[in-house]
């Protein structure tokens, strides 16, 4: 009996040591490792401040972090900084900072480094980015002490909290980046928990992890640094390509820009794979119709336009599983008012009807006609390199089936923006990724025709005013109310034809855990492990 | 020799200055406002647009920009990037040797090939290896070289897990370095060594039926001297002159492999720099591929030279 009990005793222990060591092997293995992403693009710079472009913010938000964060729910917290008061009138924003940060190279972060990012923007020596729509009427940044920085501006300024924990006004290194003028643009210095250590141009950048970052960060599982030892970006533009190098394992992750759908479609169903879906706040995938131009200009053609695009057709073709149907010039998202997709059902008869009443009928070869003058316009189509973008053919296939000849001026960027200043043609297809409904201002105040983004060329006093009213009202349901507003009358003015609300879609292998994203729908490697 | 050397070396001097004439004009050859076009994706004030129009000296008379380009350029300043905000010769210099690597290496792939493939063709004329050689040179020329990258990916990369498809390979590491060029160099190889097997097999056969050759194998010698130092040196000459024209084709090929694989290039720099209506990068790279492609024919001028002593004293 001493002996079986002995036995028993031995056998338990030896269970519970293989059970504790292969609970240790499991926790072993998904601590470490590299995990390596395929990128559709390089960014024009890694400099948060100074970059337009959101492929920036896909890599940055690990290696630089603001003073307020947003997480995928919408609500702000403190990060860098440990909170933060508003004046009555709206116009200073006096945030308290942690004092147990330092930037990677080891400068403190305080209200010096604060003082000194903000200054950065508004120079006019800087070629600042996004980040200086997050400014706008900035006054300046006193330092009240070393741990205490007010921001003032012109006016009332209820934005800039959502800026502020946007990414684009995102801390570098005051030191480091005065010391390193243009690798700023390579390797950039941040706070954050990992640090930029190679950049191959047009190949890949590697970021590995800051082994003394030691606070937790808002969105994180853990305090310390983040589980993985490198994270590495490649470029690769080639969609197909990019797919393979996660079928295969080269990469872990991918981003499924320019992915078509079918092949989304397949990668779902890959049990191998596991597909991160969160959608973009902003504006969503948006024909803006200029309200200037023939024969755009005509309130009836805009509205019999808006019944006659199935927006569903839009996502069963081409945004399967990478967009939902778009109802306003914010995404539901950003403001979610299921009342605003009662607006425009697809209903072609009623759209036929429209333009018959408008006088806009039936011609020859199909092509409605009014006066002897065919009801022609042109869409300005942005062209990536891969010739006219599949939604612009769709659309242009749906207005002729209304009996709207859409001729599609396919052209780069460049003159794709001049003529977009210029209000040239009957309206840009684009998107506009905002953290706010902000956003609209830069859609459809006066003040930006002839700049971005109001490509629309609208001019509306009362929009105006209420645009600016949502500005400096700080109240999170007045604003709620007024953008409310704003996005009924647009609608009601058909002033634009919102087709797509996309989705941040990114293809991940099973074995990846942890994969986070924040409220602009950018990934975070903090908590991701490798499993075998 | 030196005399021939000299008078190549003195010619390529009025080419490149009309390279850089064309070049420089590029510029005002472009219908709009340059400034304007190139700040269009940043929200630039008209004072942020003067203070880029003086930085880039658009105000004062062509003759005096042409000569700041040509002087600044001698001086390895070929400007600054507008989109990347970063010198122009430092974007080349970053990705101009993994171009020139894939370029010669898929000569090397295409020449290896190419001259094979013709030699066997035109010492087996008629025959079954004749005609398959040629069939697979048609195939070869036939065939986009993207498609070629992607078919090559689908099957070394996703299917035998063999090769990786993407980027350039960790620099300082040569095994992963050439892991990541022999798709690449055979995908624009391949086209190259179709047309290079083609002239070599009509070369060789023009050669193939002199006398000489006869006397050369009447003198006993072995089968690999005959055709190769007596037959293959003497068809060189229009084979050289197809490497130097090829070289031009895979420059241009670079673009569409460099995408498809992901890989650093010249080739991509410039064309993403002309989409973005970068000028000065699109002119620092189109004057780096050109300079690139009149050297190249200089090589070739002088490997005529060494291969065909009548050139040399002609």
């Amino acid at each position: 009996m001493r002996i079986a009990r002995g036995v028993w005793w031995g056998a338990c222990t030896l269970l519970l040591v293989a059970v504790l060591a292969g609970a240790g092997l499991v926790t072993a293995a998904t601590m470490g490792g590299t995990l390596t992403i395929g990128l559709d693009q390089e960014p024009p710079t890694l400099d948060p401040e100074a970059s337009p472009s959101a492929s920036t913010f896909q890599i940055i938000p690990d290696v630089t972090e603001s003073l307020l964060y947003q997480g995928v729910d919408g609500k702000i917290v403190p990060w860098l900084a440990t909170g933060y008061t508003v004046s009555p009138d709206g116009k200073s924003f006096t945030f308290t900072l942690r004092n147990d940060v330092k930037f990677t190279d080891g400068t403190p972060f305080n209200a010096d480094a604060v003082k000194w990012n903000f200054d950065r923007i508004v120079n006019p020596n800087y070629k600042a980015g996004g980040s200086l729509g997050t400014v706008v009427g900035y006054v300046g940044t006193t330092v009240v002490n070393d741990t205490t920085v007010r921001i003032d501006f012109k006016d009332a300024n209820a934005p800039f909290l959502a800026y502020v924990a946007g990414g684009n006004d995102a801390m570098v290194s005051p030191k480091a980046t005065q010391a390193q003028p243009n690798d700023v643009n390579l390797k950039p210095v941040g706070t954050g928990q990992f640090i930029i250590s190679e950049y191959v141009a047009k190949d890949h950048v590697t970021l590995v992890k800051n082994p003394a970052y030691n606070r937790r960060a808002p969105w994180s599982d853990h305090q310390g640094p983040p589980y993985v030892d490198r994270v590495i970006w490649k470029f690769i533009p080639e969609a197909s390509t990019r797919v393979t190098t996660v079928q295969s394992g080269e990469t872990q992750m991918i981003s499924t820009l320019q992915v078509p759908a079918a092949t989304l479609a397949s990668l779902r169903a890959d049990k191998t794979m596991r597909v991160d879906s969160v959608p973009y706040p902003g504006a969503p995938e948006i024909w803006m119709l200029n309200v200037k131009l023939a024969p755009t200009n005509d309130l009836k053609v805009r509205q019999a336009i808006n019944y006659g695009v199935s927006r569903e057709a839009f996502v069963e073709s081409l945004f399967k599983g990478l967009g939902t149907a778009a109802c306003a010039p914010l995404t539901l998202h950003t403001l979610n008012d299921p009342a605003l997709c009662q607006a425009y059902p697809y209903d072609p008869k009623k759209a036929a009807q429209i333009l018959d009443e408008d006088g806009w009928t039936m011609g020859p070869n199909n092509i409605r006609m009014k006066g002897g003058k065919p009801l022609t316009l042109i869409i300005n189509s942005i062209n990536y390199g891969n010739g006219n973008a599949p939604e612009a053919e769709l659309l242009q296939g749906q207005l002729l089936s209304l009996g709207i000849d859409a001729q599609l001026k396919n052209q780069a960027r460049p003159p794709w923006y001049e003529d977009n200043y210029h209000c040239a043609t009957n309206g840009p297809i684009l998107f506009l990724r905002s953290v706010d409904p902000d956003g609209l201002y830069f859609l459809f105040h006066s003040s930006n025709i002839g700049g971005n983004f109001n490509w629309a060329c609208y001019s509306n006093s009362d929009i105006d005013k209420m645009l600016v009213d949502g500005r400096t009202t700080s109240d999170p349901a007045k604003r709620r109310a007024i953008y409310d507003k704003i996005e009924h009358m647009l609608v009601d003015q058909a002033v634009s034809v919102p087709l797509v609300d996309q989705l941040s879609v990114w293809v991940v292998r099973a074995n990846v855990t942890g994969t986070k994203y924040n409220y602009s729908a950018y990934p975070i490697m903090t908590d991701v492990q490798i499993g075998k | 020799m030196l005399r021939f050397l000299s008078a190549r070396l003195l010619a390529t001097i009025p080419v490149v200055f009309g390279v850089t004439v064309a070049v420089f004009s590029m510029l005002y050859l472009i219908p709009g406002d340059p400034v304007k076009m190139m700040l269009s994706e940043f929200q630039s004030t008209p004072e942020q647009i003067a203070h880029m129009r003086a930085q880039l000296h658009l105000d004062d008379p062509p003759w005096v920009q042409y000569g700041r380009f040509v002087w600044n350029g001698l001086h390895g300043d070929l400007g600054m990037s507008i989109r990347d905000d970063r010198p122009v010769t430092q974007e080349i210099e970053e990705v101009f040797p993994s171009t020139v690597v894939l370029a010669v290496a898929a000569l090397a792939i295409s020449a290896t090939l190419g001259v094979t493939l013709g030699i066997i063709a035109a010492l087996r004329q008629n025959t079954w290896a004749d005609v398959t050689t040629m069939m697979l040179a048609t195939l070869g020329i036939s065939m986009p070289s993207f498609w070629l990258a992607l078919m090559l990916i689908f099957i070394f990369s996703l299917y035998f897990g063999l090769l990786p498809a993407a980027g350039g390979g960790e620099p300082g590491q040569i095994g992963d370095i050439l892991a990541h060029l022999i798709m690449p160099a055979v995908a624009l190889g391949v086209g190259a060594a179709a047309i290079i097997a083609r002239l070599t097999r009509s070369s060789m056969l023009d050669v193939l039926r002199l006398e000489y050759m006869n006397t050369a194998r009447a003198k006993g010698l072995n089968g690999a001297t005959v055709v190769l130092r007596h037959g293959l040196q003497n068809a060189l000459i229009p084979i050289i002159t197809i490497f130097g024209l090829q070289f031009g084709a895979l420059l241009a090929g670079t673009v569409f492999i460099e995408t498809v694989f992901g890989r650093p290039g010249l080739g991509r720099l410039v064309v993403n720099a002309i989409l973005n209506k970068d000028f000065p990068l699109v002119q620092g790279g189109v004057l780096v591929f050109a300079i690139g492609y009149v050297f190249v024919n200089l090589l070739v001028d002088l490997v005529y030279a060494v291969v065909d002593p009548r050139i040399r004293y002609g």
